[in-house]
């Protein structure tokens, strides 16, 4: 069966419980936004494809509970992913504390190439606001990760924060696949290069599906 | 009707009227440990001078014909059975050839000459049976590996006449031994078959076409016969009997064929028996409890004592919406059932007092010392993000400022108060919504969901081992249950069962409407037909599916995405009368392991075997008493085998058992 894609990007959202996760992907996905939301139990995802520069892109985006106690399920399931938003409320100090806490939780289950991002989510409640926008930019520095605020409910920033990290996963993947395989053609060559690299499992570009 | 399989090559002239191979010898006054244990077969025997005896033969008295049977698994596992066909004359090839030490050997057989027995009894769930020749002491046990004893009491009983204990189901006296043999012709029905214990004899003769195809299919037979040259007379007009063993063997005949391969040759056919599970019966669902039965259940006082036989009702139907709020309380231990009305007005005034001074602790505390307090301040966070996003789509919890969701968030911290340690997880205000849902009361809802949280606290455990355990045994039954299933999973890189994850946290609460969840909920405390049976429900849901999992070859993520999707498309009642189905497969499963019996809570082979001993004292009515609570204790299994009809002030309250749907299979 043809694929309706050229690229799947499995894409992973962890945070605090509450900060937004959810709301997130229903805004990316679905275009919608409500206001009372179930809690995520386990694990779930889903799927919208984007078009990156000609190209498209499957992106599998998959949630999880942010209750700590279920961190021991939920891990199981950054195995294989490409990309990940970290996510903190900023109308809760503490979940952007916790962001620290996911960033080595990160580091211990996820390959160590994972594109990453923080969220600074719910940027619409001003008011209530606990942690400035300079704190995040200053704690995305400080880690060399890309940040921006968004909010679900106002459908802001929500779709570039996504475009943004596929866009930075396939840089990522065509850099290491010119690397791996110097003498391919420059361009248009994408086919035989996806076949030249199923042949390199332990490559880290094995876990992304090429056309 | 004969029953007799005649063994002409034993030396004294005897004849085995009856034989049941797979029995142990668990214990035996007077006996060297060293016979303990050993597997052989338990007999009637009809002697030269025409008495009878019970005779139990170790299998090492036997030679297996090593063409037709591998030796050793016929000693390690009794399940497959031989028959010899020579010379168009039955016989057994178990009990035919004789070794040449048969003579100090034979000084191993038990006998128990009929005319001696006082006294019998059939405990653990058809497993053991006990004689006594004394009054006072159980001098022989055995194991029964089929679980089938009530086969063999069957037979005997055509040997003597027995009456029943009044306290104790179970145990049988002699009331006149060696009665003629004028008995054997009773018909099936006389056999007592339909009407006492009838459920597992049906049961087990299904099961046992499996183990013993012709064997049983030609008990089965001769019983039909003896239906049908004596009509119906002695069934009282309850059932149409022979309709009903005839779809019964019809049946189970083409299960057999399926289920098993004949190899023939000139002599013999041997028929080896593939480790697959007996059909699976499909189980009504009855009507729910209703409030006429409930209130007749009660005595003067409002105690309601039949504890097993109101959850038996319950596990059955479930229980009437309008009785649900007084019944919730005593399935979820906040009233004991044996309390009085006048005791549970107290109890429920000490109840309420309890309740508030621990809302107290919290509501007095200042916000200085809250801020001062972060494991409390965290467990509150937790409390109110979720409380604002649980089943806001229910009318009940709907809309802002609802003074619902206020009770909600009061009770869940102040269960937080109750157990600390514990705090708030992620999961819980979905099991307390539809407890305050249909409640309505605060204080009510709360020792509810005190008792439902005592049910399932292991899943919260901090490292998560409760449900890491749970998915396990998840496997393990669903290995047993859908092997292929079990096996597509495992290459799908998803033996983990993870996806299962949400439908165990919080009991299938997300898969199912409210008004569907109270259905289920409410079966599933009642902790029957076994422990676990949570796990059978997501064996029946996922064994479903199966088809699709398997035939369009979904992988990792597919799984989990068509599980997921399953909410809100499950049919309760479906899935209930499943799970049931699948439950009677596995525990009659010739291949059951210990393994699957620890999950759902039923005695194990080893277990059975070390810590049942025979010196027991029987028939006094206390040492009977005991004996059944001792039983009881073994497991709920037991329990539902024993209730059939229970009567309470005048009213009959017949339970639809294994009888009916066995029938209906």
């Amino acid at each position: 069966m043809a694929k309706t894609y050229d690229y799947l990007f499995k894409l992973l959202l962890i945070g605090d419980s509450g900060v937004g996760k959810t709301s997130i992907l229903f805004r990316f996905s679905e275009d919608a936004f409500n206001i009372s939301f179930i809690s995520t139990i386990g694990i779930d995802f889903k799927i919208r494809t984007i078009d990156l520069d000609g190209k498209k892109v499957k992106l599998q985006i998959w949630d999880t509970a942010g209750q700590e106690r279920f961190r021991t399920i939920t891990t199981a399931y950054y195995r294989g992913s490409m990309g990940i938003m970290l996510v903190y409320d900023v109308t809760n100090e503490k979940s952007f504390e916790n962001i620290k806490n996911w960033i080595r939780n990160i580091e211990e289950n996820a390959s160590a190439d994972v594109e990453k991002m923080i969220l600074g989510n719910k940027c619409d409640l001003e008011a209530k606001r606990q942690v400035s926008k300079e704190r995040g930019e200053q704690l995305a520095v400080e880690y060399q990760i890309k940040f921006i605020e968004t909010s679900a409910k106002d459908s802001l920033n929500v779709e570039s924060a996504f475009y943004t990290l596929a866009r930075d996963i396939k840089a990522k993947m065509e850099k290491k696949q010119e690397a791996s395989n110097p003498a391919g053609a420059r361009s248009g060559a994408h086919q035989i290069r996806a076949n030249e690299q199923q042949r390199k499992p332990t490559s880290w570009l094995s876990r992304c599906s090429l056309l | 009707m004969s029953r007799s399989s005649s063994v002409e090559d034993l030396p004294e002239q005897c004849k085995d009227l009856f034989t049941q191979d797979g029995v142990l010898l668990k214990a035996c006054l007077g006996r060297p440990v060293t016979d303990l244990n050993s597997i052989g077969m338990l007999c009637i025997v009809q002697n030269q001078d025409n008495s009878k005896t019970i005779e139990w033969r170790p299998n090492d008295l036997i030679t297996i014909d090593s063409d037709t049977q591998d030796q050793e698994w016929a000693v390690v596992n009794t399940i497959g059975i031989t028959m010899s066909f020579a010379k168009g004359r039955r016989q057994r090839t178990l009990s035919g050839n004789i070794t040449s030490d048969y003579a100090t050997a034979r000084a191993r057989i038990i006998k128990i000459p009929i005319e001696e027995l006082k006294t019998f009894r059939v405990t653990r769930n058809n497993q053991q049976m006990q004689f006594s020749t004394k009054p006072g002491v159980w001098q022989t046990t055995f194991y029964f590996q089929h679980g089938n004893a009530e086969i063999f009491v069957a037979y005997l009983k055509n040997h003597v006449k027995t009456a029943k204990t009044r306290h104790d189901r179970n145990t049988y006296v002699v009331v006149e031994p060696n009665i003629e043999s004028q008995v054997l012709n009773k018909s099936f029905a006389e056999l007592d078959i339909f009407t006492e214990n009838t459920t597992d004899v049906v049961w087990n003769l299904v099961s046992n076409f499996k183990q013993r195809p012709y064997e049983t299919t030609m008990e089965a037979f001769s019983k039909l016969t003896d239906i049908v040259y004596y009509g119906n007379e002695g069934v009282n007009g309850k059932r149409d009997v022979s309709e009903e063993v005839v779809d019964l063997l019809t049946k189970s005949m083409n299960a057999m064929e399926e289920a098993t391969t004949v190899t023939k040759s000139d002599e013999y056919e041997v028929i080896s028996v593939k480790p697959t599970l007996p059909p699976r019966p499909s189980i009504p669902r009855g009507t729910p409890l209703s409030p006429e039965k409930w209130w007749a259940l009660q005595d003067t006082e409002g105690r309601i004592t039949e504890v097993e036989g109101v959850k038996q009702l319950i596990f059955r139907g479930g229980v009437a919406h309008s009785i649900r709020q007084c019944v919730w309380k005593y399935l979820l231990d906040y009233h004991p059932w044996h309390m009085s009305n006048a005791e549970l007005k107290a109890l429920t005034k000490k109840k309420t007092e309890e309740y508030f001074s621990m809302k107290l602790q919290w509501r007095s505390m200042t916000e200085g010392q809250e801020a001062r307090f972060s494991e409390y301040r965290d467990r509150k966070s937790l409390v109110e993000k979720d409380v604002n996003r649980t089943d806001r789509t229910h009318p009940f919890f709907a809309g802002d400022n609802n003074p619902n969701l206020v009770i909600l968030q009061d009770i869940l911290l102040t269960y937080v108060m109750y157990n600390f340690d514990l705090g708030y997880v992620q999961g819980m205000s979905d099991i307390l919504a539809p407890l305050l849902l249909l409640l309505g009361n605060e204080v009510d809802s709360f020792w509810c969901f005190v008792g439902f949280m005592d049910k399932i606290a292991s899943n919260f455990d901090m490292d998560q081992a409760g449900m890491k355990h749970q998915l396990l045994q998840l496997q393990q039954l669903l290995t047993f249950a859908s092997p292929e299933l079990a096996n597509h999973l495992a290459q799908k890189d998803s033996g983990n069962m993870y996806f299962c994850f949400r439908w165990l946290l919080v009991w299938f609460k997300r898969e199912f409407s409210h008004r569907d969840i109270m259905r289920l909920w409410e079966v599933l405390w009642t902790s029957l037909p076994c422990a676990n049976f949570h796990l059978l429900i997501c064996v029946a849901i996922l064994d479903a599916e199966k088809d699709i999992l398997i035939s369009k070859d979904y992988g990792f993520t597919e799984i989990l995405k068509h599980v997921n999707d399953l909410s809100m498309c499950l049919d309760v009642d479906k899935i209930l009368s499943t799970a049931e189905g699948i439950y009677h497969q596995v525990v009659s499963a010739p291949h059951l392991t210990d393994q699957i019996r620890i999950i759902l809570g039923l005695p194990t082979m080893s277990n059975s075997t070390s810590t049942h001993s025979g010196s027991d004292a029987p028939t006094t009515s206390k040492s009977e008493t005991n004996g059944t609570k001792e039983d009881q204790g073994t497991g709920m299994f037991g329990q539902e085998m024993d209730e059939d009809t229970l009567e309470y002030n005048g009213l009959q309250i017949c339970i639809v058992t294994k009888t009916v749907w066995a029938l209906l299979a």
